[in-house]
């Protein structure tokens, strides 16, 4: 069963994937742009990754206002239906 | 030598026009530099001498202090006569000197740019690496800070003027800090462990130097840190704004060029007893090579204006480096046609202007990357300035167009949300058409002080551009097929043995 946890834990491999490195080191504070170095399109593609695992739609416009790993992990937790979070595995 | 005269206006004065006119007609052959592969040390002396080195230099370290905007008007004049020698200058003058100028340390701006306005030293920008292509994130290039002390370790491929730079600004990243901070740094050639790789052998821009530049332990003090608090990529794309412009410019000096070729042959070329212009066929090519140079001037004098008002340019910049780029080369392309077989030959130069300008559709983003980043900020509501200004036939149909993207924008966003990043065919339909809006729309406003025969030609841009924007529109409807199809397709030849197998 997927839960709130495993959704921010998820969120942070997939960041860490893209940026080829440890989940360790992305710091939840980290800014995506600057502390990270992701742009907007990477920022879409690791939100669309998201969006592909969990099978949720994540609106398009509030994904661009994202600024920090806290806000993307609270981004997905909150386009994360409570009832699929029921019945939903993650991988 | 090249002394600004203060005007009121942006535009150029007409003196360096014409100086630089001068000095590439005295000066540059650029099939002789082609053929040496290199630009002879007299025409970097003359270049030197004119003050070529400085256009973009603030006047208080002895350049001119020229704008983005002027700078892009004398590049364009360069690249008229040899792109090779245009790409050499107009990279010093952009991505080479620009962080620095910006972000440099008092110090450090007084020790270099001084130098690098006169020439004595020539600029170059390292970014990219094999392997990462237009991804300024994914470098491997390693900037180990110790206190004062900073270390590079890396290799960068590509680098436009490696052979003759006298110092290089390099992107880095740290493997210490967090998952991906970035560092900008002025690297001097002369550093021990900074080695330059052999000139690459090129289908154009030969006698632009390129080579690969190898870091190994090289050692620098942190006053030569270009970046702030870890934002260097960030900055690294503001150098590429003036990167991709003064690439634009090149385009333009390289489009002009083709269309000198291209009327005069078909004016004094006779067949059948009459001109090759006379001919239909032959007379919608040049019209549609003057289409291409009208857009990509009102382009690039809305983005040099944009820059001028201190708004960003990333996007605009962007959509003009692949406009600009995908024009001259259609350009070249009908130009060759419009000689015929004189056109394959090298001895006219038409083969060389082709030569020269297909990389610009690669280097300083693919355009299919800028293409596809493009799309995403579209359908995440961040489009180009698309709105036309004036009346008419054209302005009506520029609305309906719009509203037409607009309306599939919406409904892209509603059936996909974010997954649309995942449909790139889709992201490079609405972008094309978006750059073609944006396009349509400066022809258009344009239209507003502009003499009769001007405005002639720029309506005709416009429609060039409005017909390729419905074109584009056209596809995305089918996009999602296409894409299907294109899947089914690769997938058969990937999984083949051979080519014969499936062919067979």
């Amino acid at each position: 069963m997927t839960t709130q946890r495993d959704l921010r834990g998820r969120t942070i491999e997939i960041l860490a994937d893209i940026l080829e490195t440890t989940p360790a080191k992305v710091r939840p504070q980290d800014r995506l742009r600057e502390d990270l170095g992701l742009d907007s399109l990477q920022s879409l593609e690791m939100l669309s990754m998201l969006s592909e695992e969990f099978r949720v739609d994540l609106p398009m416009e509030e994904a661009m206002e994202l600024r920090t790993v806290d806000d993307a992990c609270a981004f997905v937790a909150r386009a994360f239906p409570t009832d699929a979070a029921a019945g939903a595995t993650s991988e | 030598m090249l002394r600004r005269v203060r005007r009121v206006n942006d535009s150029v004065n007409a003196t360096l026009v014409a100086a630089v006119r001068r000095f590439c007609h005295h000066e540059v052959d650029a099939s002789a530099n082609d053929r040496r592969a290199a630009l002879p040390a007299e025409l970097l002396s003359a270049a030197r001498r004119l003050g070529l080195f400085g256009l973009a230099i603030p006047e208080r370290w002895g350049g001119l202090g020229l704008s983005l905007g002027q700078t892009a008007t004398l590049i364009a004049e360069l690249a008229r006569a040899d792109r090779s020698l245009a790409t050499t200058i107009g990279l010093h003058n952009g991505l080479g000197v620009r962080a620095l100028i910006e972000h440099g340390s008092d110090a450090l701006r007084q020790e270099w740019l001084p130098r690098l306005a006169t020439g004595q030293h020539i600029a170059a920008f390292a970014a990219t690496e094999s392997g990462g292509g237009s991804d300024l994130t994914a470098i491997r290039t390693t900037a180990r800070m110790r206190g004062d002390d900073v270390r590079l370790d890396g290799e960068k491929s590509y680098v436009t003027n490696a052979g003759l730079a006298g110092v290089f600004t390099v992107l880095a990243r740290s493997p210490d800090e967090g998952a991906r901070a970035t560092a900008l740094l002025l690297v001097p050639r002369s550093s021990r462990g900074l080695a330059i790789g052999a000139e690459e052998t090129k289908m154009g821009l030969r006698a632009s130097s390129t080579c690969s530049v190898h870091l190994d332990d090289v050692s620098l003090t942190s006053a030569h840190r270009l970046d702030g608090e870890r934002d260097a990529t960030e900055r690294a794309h503001r150098a590429l704004e003036w990167g991709r412009t003064l690439l634009a410019a090149g385009c333009l000096g390289t489009a002009r060029a083709a269309l000198d070729h291209a009327i005069s042959h078909t004016r004094d070329r006779r067949q059948s007893g009459r001109s090759l212009i006379e001919y239909g066929a032959v007379r919608s090519h040049v019209a549609t090579i003057a289409a291409a140079v009208t857009t990509i001037e009102a382009l690039l004098e809305t983005t040099a204006a944009a820059h001028a008002r201190d708004e960003s340019i990333a996007m605009r910049s962007a959509a003009l480096k692949v406009l600009a780029s995908e024009l001259t080369y259609d350009a070249c392309d009908r130009t060759i046609q419009v000689h015929g077989a004189l056109g394959f030959l090298e001895d006219g130069g038409v083969a060389l202007l082709a030569r020269d300008c297909r990389v610009t559709r690669i280097f300083e983003g693919t355009n299919d990357v800028l293409l596809v980043r493009l799309g995403s900020a579209l359908v995440a509501g961040r489009g180009l300035p698309i709105d036309a200004s004036g009346s008419g036939s054209l302005v009506q149909r520029h609305a309906e167009l719009s509203e037409r993207l607009g309306a599939l924008v919406t409904r892209v966003r509603r059936d996909l949300g974010v997954s649309a990043i995942q449909h790139q065919p889709l992201l490079l339909d609405l972008a094309n058409a978006d750059v073609a809006l944006h396009a349509a729309a400066a022809c258009l406003a344009q239209r507003r002080d502009a003499r009769p025969r001007r405005t002639s030609l720029l309506e005709h841009a416009a429609e060039h551009a409005l017909t390729r924007a419905t074109h584009a529109l056209d596809l995305v409807s089918d996009a999602n097929a296409s894409e299907v199809r294109d899947r089914e397709i690769v997938s058969l030849l990937a999984s083949a043995g051979s080519i014969e197998e499936v062919f067979a």
